[in-house]
């Protein structure tokens, strides 16, 4: 009984305080239970696949030759990389569609939650209808995408041609092909900066607002002085965590485009995909998958550290 | 003309009510695009775009007969249940083990000796496997699934996506549990009740919200997962996007209304469920986003 006793003692404690009183053996049995799934799960299907993807990085193994596939190679794949203008290109496409899509929808998003935020009736249908996009199959998206934007049998050029405009070479343009990409991705993930931007819209409190207003602040200044830094922090999680997806593109471009045309919208997890399978060429996939692993450390360093940044203003 | 305050709050709610409209128009527009190519023979396709049955262009059902009746109703079938199957088991046992440690580091304490990390770091570490791109650790997945007998199996398949899963379960469960009350598990524990039947008989029962949101996300994670199918299933565990990429990528031209209806059964199940259950998925959401 006391030892029962003594473990509800530790319950009220919670993670705050450290435990006492209550058997080492078993709040360790009980707790490792708990916990150990997980970390072994991961451990072994996650940790170990990323260092098992590095030392393969190091290595120079093609599934193409059936001896000798497998050598150590040093750092010549991560040579070749720097040396490799496909590469850059992937590059230069993944990072110019983190940006674009990324920009767009949270501009996007913020409008239509602003609007939101200003009326009061038929919020909840609105909310529903913009949960739609995000509900769709990736692959399903891309597919929908090469329909809208198809050049002679697409309604996107239907429309534009009905209001008098030219026949717009959507996806077989290289220097559009990425921007109507970056389209069709605003049009599924808008609505998650838009629902997590309402959420947070009527969050803030509202006497700061009625206070600006007496004082006769304009809607632009509330805005901007107001609901902008206000919004900032969930503002950068929410970029953070579509940044982080974005970077990732494969599904949708795979789908909508190929790639092409070219490789124009070709990014650096389908480069890596084709490197290994296509050519079978594990090692450099996996240099190549490594530097996009680097560019998302990068990407999230800089977010996480002008996150802490933002709130520890916020708090003074 | 100065508008009075009034007026002026009017048109701006009569504007907000027409941009939204205009924007839910947006948001419906490509999916009203799926269910009506879905329902057009070739001729309403070949012939530009056509946009209401019955005005301009004479529905049918071939393409569903076709889908659903015809030659490729085996490969179909096989992919849908595939992706069910793979997307309902996996979400359920990310959420089952994704819990469990969510609960265990809201109640417990732990140290790790060698790192000095604490509860926090181990969450951390945790939620910070999702933030891999899943690329890099596709091509160990493959070698290692090669070497076990995994590749195009259900079981590699479901374990790939609850390791997946894993992390956001373990961090939307964590939060759901660090509010919850404790009042109720310490009577049981004094009753004699086990910590882990606590858990199960009296912490999972009151978190239903929180497990129903959670195991949602995952099963969409899973049924949307292009990637993880694409490189390490081929036929027996092949799931419906790849089906749907496969055939969209043909050589012989798009048949767009066939690939609608296809599509159209990929998204169907997500968006039903979405509207069953649309307070659970907002809250998912933001649990995820704002803490």
């Amino acid at each position: 009984m006391s030892k029962e006793r003594s473990s509800t003692q530790a319950v009220a404690a919670a993670s705050q305080l450290p435990l006492r009183r209550q058997s080492k053996a078993a709040r360790d049995r009980s707790k490792h239970v708990f916990l150990l799934p997980t970390v072994i799960l991961i451990l072994l299907l996650s940790i170990f696949p990323l260092l098992f993807s590095l030392a393969v990085a190091f290595l120079s193994w093609d599934l193409s030759r059936l001896e000798g596939g497998i050598r150590f190679a040093g750092l010549a794949n991560f040579v070749t990389l720097v040396k490799d203008a496909r590469f850059w290109n992937t590059t230069r496409v993944t990072v110019f569609f983190v940006t674009g899509a990324v920009a767009l929808e949270y501009v996007l998003g913020l409008g239509v939650a602003l609007l939101l935020n200003q009326i009061s009736r038929f919020r909840r249908i609105f909310v529903v209808i913009s949960l739609m996009p995000m509900m769709l199959t990736p692959a399903a998206v891309g597919y929908v995408g090469r329909m809208l934007f198809n050049e002679s049998k697409g309604p996107i050029n239907d429309i534009i041609q009905m209001l008098g405009g030219p026949m717009v070479p959507w996806t077989s343009e290289g220097s559009l092909a990425l921007p109507s990409l970056i389209l069709v991705d605003a049009w599924e993930w808008t609505p998650f900066m838009l629902i997590v931007l309402f959420a947070g819209l009527q969050s803030l409190p509202q006497e700061v607002f009625e206070a600006a207003r007496v004082d006769g602040a304009s809607d632009i200044q509330i805005f901007r002085h107001i609901t902008l830094p206000m919004l900032a922090p969930v503002s950068l999680t929410i970029i953070l965590i579509r940044g982080l997806e974005a970077f990732k593109l494969f599904d949708i471009s795979a789908v909508m485009t190929g790639g092409g045309p070219g490789t124009a919208t070709e990014t650096v997890t389908m480069y890596a995909y084709r490197v290994a399978m296509k050519n079978g060429n594990l090692g450099y996939a996996s240099a190549i998958a490594y530097s996009l692993l680097i560019m998302i450390v990068i990407f999230s360093t800089i977010f996480l550290n002008s996150l802490r940044r933002r709130t520890a203003a916020g708090l003074e | 003309m100065r508008l009075t305050m009034p007026q002026y709050q009017r048109i701006k709610l009569i504007v907000a009510y027409i941009l939204l409209t205009l924007w839910a128009v947006l948001c419906l527009f490509p999916i009203y695009w799926l269910v009506i190519t879905s329902f057009k023979q070739p001729i309403a396709v070949f012939r530009g775009p056509k946009y209401f049955p019955w005005i301009d262009f004479q529905p049918t059902l071939d393409a569903w007969n076709y889908l659903l009746f015809g030659p490729v109703q085996k490969e179909v079938t096989r992919s849908w249940s595939n992706s069910a199957i793979l997307a309902v088991s996996s979400a359920a046992l990310a959420v089952v083990i994704g819990s469990m440690a969510g609960y265990a580091l809201t109640r417990f304490r732990y140290f790790v000796p060698g790192l000095k990390w604490q509860n926090r770091d181990i969450a951390f570490w945790i939620i910070s496997q999702r933030m891999l791109p899943p690329v890099v650790v596709i091509l160990p997945f493959l070698i290692m699934y090669r070497f076990v007998g995994l590749v195009d199996t259900h079981v590699g398949m479901i374990l790939a996506y609850t390791v997946f899963n894993l992390p956001f379960a373990v961090w939307i469960m964590r939060d759901f549990f660090i509010n919850l009350p404790t009042d109720l598990e310490e009577s049981a524990l004094i009753d004699g009740a086990s910590r882990l039947g606590a858990f199960r008989k009296i912490v999972l029962p009151l978190s239903t919200p929180g497990l129903v949101a959670t195991f949602l996300f995952c099963m969409m994670f899973s049924w949307n997962d292009y990637l993880f199918a694409l490189m390490l299933t081929f036929s027996r565990a092949s799931t419906l996007p790849m089906y749907i990429a496969g055939e969209g990528t043909q050589t012989y031209g798009p048949q767009w209304w066939y690939l609608s209806a296809l599509s159209l059964l990929a998204v169907a199940p997500m968006m039903v469920v979405a509207l069953l259950v649309e307070r659970y998925i907002t809250r998912g959401l933001l649990v995820g986003a704002i803490k």
